[in-house]
């Protein structure tokens, strides 16, 4: 009698619901399965046109190692001190919403820093093809206006095409003689580069540089303390995180 | 039913605390999986101060406000409060040692939890855990071909967490008395 009890309290109390509760479950997941096979067969068929970033990213290199970051050097791009105590090396993407939004916070710390000579920002390609296929282009533009003037019209460049881009790969290609323009570049002799590939392998050597140290999307970043040590940063933190890290790594001796 | 099974539930502090603490928790892992490598650097170093092994991720749960898109930020959110609603209210319906939790309820909030996390990251350009996973597959090109860029698991993620939820309160206004 008592076990009857038992039996009879853990009865459900439709069956219709537990029809529904029993489907709920493998129907999301078919859905998810759905989209995901979905989409690898059509990134398949257009792979040739792509760079892809999987191929870049063996995964030893996903959790990278920062010491493989490439030495700063007067090949890079320097905005401030160049024997600043504290440098940060920034890999970005011109058609990365999170980059355009990083950009500001990173002249709002050499604002703060850079005049003093503590910091310095080293510029470094990241371009991701697959997901922005305009940026490397817009990317190898950068390079030529700092083939053209050096760091200045390099970083007047920069600041100008992450101001007026609107981001995702929606910059007009027309739009980057304007900007060399803008910036006081010879427009002439700004085209003959950007088509000349002149960059082509120094972009490459960056991303792969940039993955090899543990980047898998943009903005990454590297913190380089007084001291040697390197911070990793990922993503467009808010400046309050990075005043943080920089005081830190200042301190580093 | 979902509005009473949710008031019994949470009209226990002990609940409601629980649902608070494992939201703040799920949040602070979104925020934080970008950077768990500095934040492990920065906890982990004998040269850091308290001060700063604290503030430094503090600071970073502002990422959500920079480092996600409206889109994402909301669903990160949600996820986050969702999770610990769909959690507080399975542990009360366990504690009252009603063993008929359907798997469908239990397992819907982990897919649910699984799918948002596979979410996280995307918000930024080149997903954390998407593209990594997929990459393993050669298969990362598929974020550039989804409508939302990966944000779909992070709304399927709601979704499945919003039927968790219903599921178990479903049960919890279940009253256990004998069927006729």
């Amino acid at each position: 009698m008592e076990h009857h009890t038992e039996h009879e309290t853990k009865t459900p109390t439709t069956p219709a619901p537990a029809l529904t509760n029993a489907l709920t479950m493998p129907i999301a997941v078919v859905i998810a399965g759905v989209l995901i096979a979905g989409a690898v067969i059509y990134s398949g068929k257009t792979s040739s046109s792509n760079t892809a970033v999987a191929p870049q990213q063996p995964v030893a290199q996903q959790t990278g190692d920062l010491e493989q970051m490439k030495p700063i050097s007067k090949d890079d791009h320097i905005r401030g001190n160049p024997d600043a105590p504290v440098k940060i090396v920034e890999y970005s993407d011109p058609e990365c919403p999170f980059c355009k939004r990083f950009h500001d916070t990173m002249k709002q710390v050499m604002d703060e820093y850079g005049k003093t000579g503590k910091v310095a920002w080293v510029y470094r390609n990241f371009p991701l093809d697959q997901l922005h296929p305009k940026a490397r282009n817009e990317a190898t533009a950068i390079e030529c206006a700092g083939d053209q003037g050096g760091n200045d019209k390099f970083f007047a460049y920069a600041d100008r095409l992450y101001e007026v881009t609107p981001s995702n790969n929606g910059l007009d290609p027309a739009e980057l003689p304007k900007i060399a323009q803008y910036v006081g570049l010879d427009v002439g002799k700004f085209n003959t580069c950007l088509t000349s590939g002149k960059f082509t392998k120094h972009i490459e050597e960056d991303v792969q540089n940039a993955t090899a140290t543990g980047g898998n999307g943009t903005p990454w970043s590297i913190v380089v303390a007084a001291n040697g040590k390197k911070y990793p940063l990922s993503g467009a933190q808010p400046y309050a995180s990075v005043k943080q890290l920089i005081d830190l790594a200042l301190q580093g001796k | 039913m979902l509005f009473q099974a949710l008031q019994k539930v949470f009209q226990k502090p002990t609940y409601a605390f629980l649902a608070f603490i494992l939201s703040a928790m799920m949040f602070a892992f979104a925020a934080w999986l970008p950077n768990i490598r500095l934040i492990v650097s920065v906890v982990s170093s004998s040269d850091t101060s308290l001060s700063q092994k604290l503030g430094i991720p503090l600071s970073l749960l502002g990422s959500i406000t920079t480092n996600f898109t409206s889109l994402s930020a909301s669903y990160t959110i949600a996820i986050a409060v969702l999770f610990g609603v769909s959690v507080a209210m399975m542990v009360y319906f366990l504690r009252r040692k009603i063993y008929e939790v359907k798997q469908d309820g239990i397992a819907t909030g982990f897919f649910g939890v699984a799918s948002g996390v596979l979410g996280i990251g995307c918000a930024a350009c080149g997903s954390l855990l998407l593209t990594n996973g997929l990459a393993l597959i050669g298969a990362s090109g598929v974020l550039a071909y989804l409508p939302l860029a990966g944000g779909e698991f992070g709304i399927l993620g709601v979704i499945l967490l919003s039927v968790s939820i219903y599921l178990t309160a479903k049960k919890i206004q279940n009253p256990a008395v004998c069927k006729i």
